[in-house]
């Protein structure tokens, strides 16, 4: 029987305890039915998954809400849609309790004050022109205000085909507010013109953001092989696709056979009641799926499948150690 | 150690390599001591699926907050006999 420590030398062996025991339960939640941004692609109000419930406005039931997450035992509250940061009662709710992580779009800064360690992912979608296109302004100039220099915040640059050759530039501006950088794709539903990968572009781009984390391996926050993975589809010779999905709502999750997933994963409605089928909108086809979260966590749910040999397994701990990273299980 | 004691241990080996699929492994070779998480790769996930096995084989139910101490095979053969020496 191949052993974790017959792989792995004492180096790679003491990186894998470090992250072996951390267990995390995370489970996803809209904290809104709004945002203060309408962009392009944007799977949450291109599915209509705003209008699927109605957002719960009494602050005293979200507690409640986040008790009872935690009985269910969730240790990592990921807050996402529409916007969090419109309302920050419902975000405090979960950060008094809970690891939170909330993704954002970074226009409205969260108070340091109020949240002085809660991971502020902030959306990027590209360089100026592409930011005008998808989402009507250039985010990065307000948002690089509010955050510069901030120990807890990072930015999730969504990268478009568009973006095939500028992203060391996005990359160095990042760079210059001293802030780090988590980079993934943006598989567009909606038809807009130049935003859906093809094939050589998926291989291009793959190349871009290797030669990005060898270049700027402190600001740079991902991995090779998740770098393959989220552009082929592929992880060990099985393809992804709704039979492979780790992030699936454990409420909706009737596959047979089971295959390894989060465990006990919801993505919440923000009516607290409704739940949503994946992390993504259930529009979206999965075998072409390209989010971000749903390929790391396969990954990272398929430890065994990774002990065969050294490079493998090497790998795997690489893509945990990353996803520790983004949501501060383990420092920078 | 007791006969009992051994063939308990050899029985959840057999369990563990059943449900992990585990390769190159018998349930005689297993190394009882051999930690579970650092070296064998399982996680919570596997955890719950052999407890479920555990509570059909043994009649106890293994309480989701032990998970973290059951680390090898020779400690969850004293727990299953703890539990099993309370329910008598």
């Amino acid at each position: 029987m191949k052993t974790v420590s017959s792989l792995l030398d004492a180096h790679w062996y003491e990186r894998y305890k470090k992250i072996s025991r951390l267990n995390i339960r995370s489970s996803i939640y809209d904290v809104t039915d709004r945002c203060n941004l309408r962009c392009k692609g944007c799977f949450f109000f291109s599915s209509g998954e705003h209008e699927r419930a109605a957002e719960e406005k009494d602050v005293n039931k979200w507690h409640s809400f986040v008790e009872k997450e935690m009985d269910r035992g969730v240790n990592l509250a990921i807050l996402i849609g529409g916007e969090p940061t419109l309302c920050m009662d419902r975000i405090e709710a979960f950060y008094k309790r809970l690891p939170t992580f909330c993704a954002t779009n970074g226009l409205i800064k969260v108070d340091r004050d109020r949240f002085p360690d809660m991971m502020v992912g902030l959306s990027l979608w590209g360089d100026a022109e592409d930011e005008t296109i998808l989402r009507g302004q250039d985010t990065f100039k307000v948002t690089s205000a509010n955050y510069e220099g901030d120990p807890h915040a990072y930015y999730l640059y969504t990268i478009t085909p568009k973006q095939l050759g500028k992203t060391e530039k996005i990359i160095q501006k990042i760079e210059n507010v001293g802030l780090k950088v988590h980079m993934q794709l943006l598989s567009n539903d909606e038809d807009v013109n130049g935003f859906s990968w093809q094939e050589d572009e998926l291989v291009a781009i793959r190349e871009e953001m290797d030669g990005m984390l060898d270049a700027y391996p402190d600001t740079v926050i991902s991995s090779k092989y998740y770098h393959r993975v989220i552009t082929t589809g592929e992880m060990l010779g099985r393809k992804f696709g709704w039979s492979e999905c780790p992030s699936v709502t454990i409420l909706r999750d009737n596959r047979d056979p089971q295959p390894k997933r989060l465990t006990n994963f919801i993505r919440w409605a923000s009516d607290l009641k409704t739940v949503h089928r994946c992390c993504t909108s259930e529009t979206r086809d999965c075998s072409t799926c390209k989010d971000g979260a749903a390929h790391m966590s396969w990954v990272m749910v398929n430890k065994r499948a990774h002990i065969k040999t050294t490079e493998d397994l090497q790998n795997w701990i690489e893509v945990y150690e990353m996803f520790a990273k983004l949501y501060q299980f383990i420092p920078w | 150690m007791t006969t009992d004691a051994t063939q308990t241990i050899t029985r959840i080996a057999e369990i563990i390599i059943n449900e992990l699929k585990l390769e190159d492994v018998t349930p005689e070779t297993f190394e009882p001591d051999l930690d579970l998480v650092d070296e064998v790769g399982i996680d919570s996930m596997d955890l719950a699926t052999i407890a479920l096995v555990l509570r059909d084989e043994y009649g106890i139910r293994i309480d989701e907050d032990d998970y973290p101490k059951l680390t090898t095979v020779r400690i969850i053969a004293e727990y299953i006999n703890a539990k099993r020496e309370e329910k008598e």
